[in-house]
Order: structure tokens, then C-alpha cells, then sequence
């Protein structure tokens, strides 16, 4: 049972990301990786994902704006999105990239750029909901040491 | 953005349902104990996948190395490293995943190989399969998929 208020707030905000459909069980996968070696991983990896798919997402803007478009080129693109959003339990944002796979199969160029602009803010929602998580989860960290029986 | 928090502090079905697949996963990450020593390449173009893969298997003590290109995975293999596994996504730089499992067959390759990629379309699996993959699996790998393949390379 939590006693402590930080602890049982960062326990309500956790199960808020998977209730409202922010985050899947992936992320749980990712939390049993973490360790007392490794007590931050979990932030670690989707700093990782962020840095690293910011590009794409360049990438990907840049692409939308040729003309005609390269649906090819997009959804080759959004398959590498999709695989390492779908890797840290981005739930929203794989469901926007398998929509926007979607529109490329079936040349869709208003369906693309319509759910691109969807997925940024999802993309974004969830980069903000995680800082708080983690900023909260780091703030617990230290007092569950200096709590912890000697 | 204030996250919103739950107006009530009891499980709900859906936690403890949740609970419970945790609970048989988290069995699955510490009940397998590798008596071989193991070698693996994750051959993925996106960082952030080949990380986590690369560290699921080194957290059951595989020896793993990972490339992020067909090419250099095909080098790699043609300088005489032996491997019990690789996995392989199906988009890859420079080489495709398609023809870099082909190349990797040709070379009288056969340890097991797993085509984990994001996939949509039946098509792309069998094609995968076709070019020489043994499983196939989608994108995320976990340990559900991965330890009853472990064991088999393990002899278990």
C-alpha cells in the first residue's frame, strides 16, 4: 500500500497515462528493465526516442512537402517511426503512424498531411505527460534512498 | 498540460487483469537460465529499437552486438562471426532487410533468424519468410515471443 503522497501521486499519474491511452503495456516491459544499476533507464530510453526521432519526423515533414509526394518514401519513413515509437508503449502515436501507412498504400496525400498534424500533437502530448512523470519519478528517487533502512 | 488523475484509488478489474500479464511476464524475465553462452546481432536502422533489443537480450546474458544497416551486417557475418541468432528488421539503410537476409542465407547461414519489424500487410510477412527469416514477429520483440526461443537455441 503507498504511504507516501509523492509516491501514491506518481502511482495515479502512471495508471492516468495507460487509462487514457497515452502509453501501452510495452512500457511496462520497458520498467523491467530498470534496475538499482540502471534506476533511470526507463527516462533514458524515451530521451533516447525523442532525440532520435525528432529527425524523422523532419524527415518526414520535409517529404510531405514535395511535390507529388513519394508515398513510398513516407511510408518507409513512417515504418521506422512506428517501430521505435511502438518500442517505449507510444500508443496514440503508433495509432496515427499506422493511419498514416494507411493513406500511403492507398495514395491518400490529404489523408497523410491530415494525420501527420495528428500525430505531431500526439507525439508532443506525450513528450509533456512523461517530463512530468519523470520529473515527479526523480524527485521520489532520492527520498526513497535517504528512507531506505541503513 | 496537468495530467488528470483517477477519482478512486481501488484496483479495477482491468488492474488486476493487467497485474496478473505483468506478473506472468515478469516470471518469464527471471525463470530462464541460459546453460550455453549465446550470440546475437540486431541488425535495426532506428537506435532506439536496436538499444532495447540489444538489452532484453543481454538481460537474459545473450553476448549481443547490434548494426544499424544490411551492409554492415552481411560484413560482419562474412568476417567469420559466429552467431546463434539475429534478428532482423525488414526496412533497413543502405540494404534492405530483405536482401540482406538472403545474402546472410546464401552465405550457408543457418542459425536462427527473426524478422522483428512493424508490419501491416500478410503479404510482407510471407515475403519475409520467403527471403530466408525463420519467425516472424512484429514489432515490439518481448520476452513472451523471445524466451521460448531462447530455451530452444539453449537445448532446453
Amino acid at each position: 500500500m503507498e504511504r507516501n503522497p509523492m509516491r501514491r501521486q506518481l502511482a495515479s499519474l502512471r495508471k492516468s497515462l495507460f487509462d487514457q491511452g497515452y502509453l501501452d503495456e510495452q512500457f511496462m516491459e520497458l520498467e523491467q528493465l530498470q534496475d538499482d544499476a540502471n534506476p533511470n533507464f526507463v527516462e533514458e530510453v524515451v530521451t533516447l526516442y525523442y532525440r532520435d526521432s525528432a529527425r524523422l519526423i523532419v524527415n518526414l515533414d520535409h517529404a510531405l512537402e514535395r511535390r507529388p509526394l513519394d508515398f513510398s518514401k513516407l511510408d518507409g519513413l513512417m515504418h521506422q517511426f512506428k517501430g521505435s515509437s511502438s518500442s517505449i508503449g507510444a500508443k496514440k502515436v503508433k495509432a496515427e503512424s499506422t493511419l498514416f501507412r494507411e493513406y500511403c498504400k492507398s495514395g491518400n496525400a490529404e489523408g497523410c498531411m491530415r494525420t501527420f498534424q495528428q500525430l505531431k500533437k500526439e507525439y508532443a502530448t506525450l513528450r509533456k505527460k512523461l517530463e512530468t512523470y519523470f520529473q515527479l519519478a526523480r524527485q521520489i528517487g532520492p527520498m526513497e534512498s535517504a528512507n531506505r533502512p541503513k | 498540460m496537468a495530467p488528470t488523475l483517477p477519482s478512486s484509488d481501488q484496483a479495477s478489474d482491468q488492474d488486476n487483469w493487467d497485474n496478473g500479464r505483468l506478473a506472468r511476464k515478469r516470471q518469464l524475465l527471471i525463470e530462464i537460465v541460459l546453460r550455453n553462452k549465446l550470440t546475437a546481432l540486431v541488425v535495426d536502422g532506428d537506435t532506439t529499437c536496436r538499444v532495447l533489443e540489444q538489452l532484453l537480450l543481454r538481460s537474459y546474458g545473450v553476448q549481443t552486438q547490434g548494426v544499424d544497416n544490411g551492409r554492415d551486417a552481411v560484413a560482419l557475418i562474412a568476417s567469420g562471426v559466429k552467431l546463434d541468432l539475429i534478428i532482423i528488421d525488414m526496412i533497413l539503410p543502405v540494404l534492405n532487410g530483405l536482401e540482406t537476409t538472403r545474402q546472410i542465407r546464401d552465405m550457408g547461414v543457418h542459425c536462427k533468424m527473426l524478422g522483428v519489424t512493424i508490419c501491416s500487410r500478410e503479404s510482407e510477412r510471407q515475403v519475409f519468410l520467403a527471403a530466408g527469416v525463420d519467425v516472424f514477429i512484429e514489432k515490439p520483440l518481448d520476452p513472451e515471443h523471445l524466451v521460448p526461443i531462447l530455451r530452444e537455441l539453449d537445448g532446453q
